[in-house]
């Protein structure tokens, strides 16, 4: 990303954070092919990057690159809310390079290394074993000394500098974000007390912490792109803190429903449950109305022009809302109920669920920070779509989509056949896995895939071409 | 006494209606807000205002579909309930707030 136009050197990382995050997305898009390539022909690459090697790389790349992509929002912002330099920013440009490095590390054990002794060698420098948090202990140790000196250059900025609505809500969940990353750094034998814990830096984040940064996000973003006013958008930000907190923190009741917490989780998971899709429905109505009620006031002056910066961005950023409200609150509620969770918990609905949350709620409005960063690394005033946005826009949504509804198809086949029809037994696992509908919905997923994947290439070749382009006004 | 126990709770054909209530709860519920916003900001008339609170029993009536066919405990259907109401009243209370932000802010650019 040329940085060239770039005055501050808080929004210079900002955009090494967003170029190493774009690279990573790719790696988890490139190792997600892989295990969809396994389930359709199983001996693929066997024994040189197993299903379970590319799994891991998949999902915590997942996770890697959008901390890689927040952290880099946060610091992109920060001297647009707080109207000063990031403080300690030479700090912040350290650990970015310890950070990218021990991720470098990570991946490169997770691919050469990949398996150790059962033993606390391979918790310390191979894996810890938790799905999406797996890297080793040294590792986890790291990104705590990275995730403290960012959370103390935002809170010290935001102390020295204006205090916004955005940046207190900001400071707030950033430091929860990183301290519940200690719930997921020590081991037990017990498994289900294993379990307890890290679903509170799974659930904790993505349910809770996750969704009131995409929330700030969304705020800053209606105001610089379409120029929202600041006092209705940061009412909105209050109202939805205040529900995704309430509904999501006790929302963790359902995942207690099967790893042998006690029973009260039932009714606690179901009450917060059905709770949770209320906020993602007014941060969705938010964003149309901020950006009715702007586009009004314009159309009222009598010019036709629109009041959108930054069309791509704004594009990434409306799907955001579409994305959040279909992925985490409709997919979501299909099965977040005990008494329908009991048939689908585990199988590919989980998978469909969390594709199209993870897409919808984080990788849409992240992509369109990127955009941000483009646009102001060389200096546009007006930012166009091009017809590479377009493209890659098309195509990376409509093959999360159709991954989705491949993926639900699947789950739709397991949830009858290996849990209604056949109780959940050994045979029935492989009776669903062998059923004509679940083979056929996983050619698609592999299908999808691949557009997806296509669709990313054409996003980067987008995001490092499309500002010299001559469409956009400067 | 032992407890006998019917799998599957759940009818085999029970699963789809499930699945696609569930979705309708949403897909509803998202229209009774949204026509509620859409009345607020003027972009739809004010008699219009009618298929917003329309929307809403849709919502609810998918909700009872969807909780009877899952055969739900008493206690979550009571807390289905609750949500619900607090669903009917939720863009009221937003749209009060919005209305004092408005007035408080009239003139402010900023």
């Amino acid at each position: 990303m040329a940085n060239n136009h770039l005055t501050s050197e808080s929004k210079q990382l900002a955009t090494w954070y967003f170029t190493f995050a774009a690279i990573i997305f790719g790696a988890q898009l490139l190792f997600g092919l892989v295990a969809a390539i396994q389930y359709v022909m199983p001996a693929f690459l066997f024994e040189l990057v197993d299903f379970s090697i590319a799994r891991i790389i998949h999902i915590n790349a997942l996770v890697v690159w959008m901390v890689f992509a927040m952290f880099g929002s946060v610091y992109w912002l920060l001297p647009d809310e707080t109207g000063i330099e990031t403080v300690g920013i030479k700090i912040g440009k350290l650990l970015f390079w310890v950070f990218a490095a021990a991720i470098v590390v990570v991946v490169l054990v997770y691919l050469l290394v990949q398996v150790g002794p059962a033993d606390e060698t391979t918790i310390w420098f191979i894996t810890e074993g938790r799905e999406y948090i797996e890297a080793p202990r040294w590792a986890d140790f790291g990104i705590v000394v990275v995730a403290l000196g960012f959370v103390g250059n935002l809170f010290l900025t935001g102390m020295k500098g204006k205090q916004t609505g955005i940046v207190t809500v900001l400071m707030a969940d950033m430091i929860a974000f990183a301290g519940l990353y200690l719930a997921g750094m020590f081991f037990t034998d017990n498994i289900s007390v294993d379990q307890y814990w890290w679903w509170w830096v799974i659930h904790l984040w993505v349910e809770a912490t996750w969704e009131v940064f995409v929330g700030a996000i969304a705020a800053y973003g209606l105001i610089t792109m379409i120029g929202a006013h600041r006092k209705t958008v940061e009412m909105w930000l209050w109202i939805e803190v205040s529900m995704l907190f309430g509904s999501g923190i006790l929302g963790l009741g359902h995942h207690y429903f099967w790893i042998g917490t006690p029973e009260y989780w039932w009714e606690i998971g179901a009450l917060f449950s059905a709770l949770e899709p209320l906020p993602l429905v007014a941060m969705f109505i938010h964003v149309l109305y901020d950006w009715g009620k702007t586009q009004g006031s314009q159309d009222a002056k009598g010019e036709q022009l629109s009041v959108i910066n930054n069309k791509p961005a704004f594009t990434w950023f409306v799907l955001n809302a579409f994305g959040n409200f279909l992925g985490a609150g409709i997919w979501g509620f299909f099965h977040t109920l005990p008494q329908v969770n009991l048939y689908t918990h585990g199988t590919q609905f989980t998978s469909a669920h969390g594709h199209l949350a993870f897409f919808g709620a984080y990788a849409t409005i992240l992509i369109g920070m990127f955009y941000l960063g483009v646009q102001g690394s060389n200096g546009i005033k007006v930012m166009k779509n091009t017809k590479l946005s377009i493209w890659a826009t098309s195509m990376i949504t409509g093959g999360v989509v159709g991954m989705t509804v491949a993926l639900t198809i699947a789950g739709y086949v397991q949830v009858l056949v290996s849990r209604a029809q056949m109780g959940a037994t050994w045979a029935a696992y492989f009776d669903g896995q062998s059923g004509l509908w679940f083979v056929q919905a996983m050619d698609w997923r592999l299908i999808m895939g691949v557009v997806t994947f296509l669709g990313f290439v054409l996003l980067a070749t987008d995001l490092l071409r499309t500002g010299k382009s001559a469409v956009h006004e400067r | 006494m032992i407890e006998t126990i019917i799998r599957p709770e759940i009818a085999l054909d029970d699963f789809l209606p499930i699945f696609v209530s569930s979705a309708f709860v949403l897909v509803f519920g998202s229209l009774y807000v949204g026509v509620y916003t859409a009345v607020k900001v003027n972009m739809l008339k004010k008699w219009m205002m009618v298929f917003a609170y329309f929307f809403w029993i849709l919502t609810c009536y998918m909700l009872y579909i969807m909780g009877s066919l899952m055969h739900v405990d008493a206690f979550t259907a009571k807390a289905l309930v609750v949500a619900m109401v607090g669903y009917l009243m939720l863009p009221h209370a937003v749209y009060y707030m919005q209305h004092r932000v408005h007035e408080e802010n009239e003139h402010c650019d900023v």
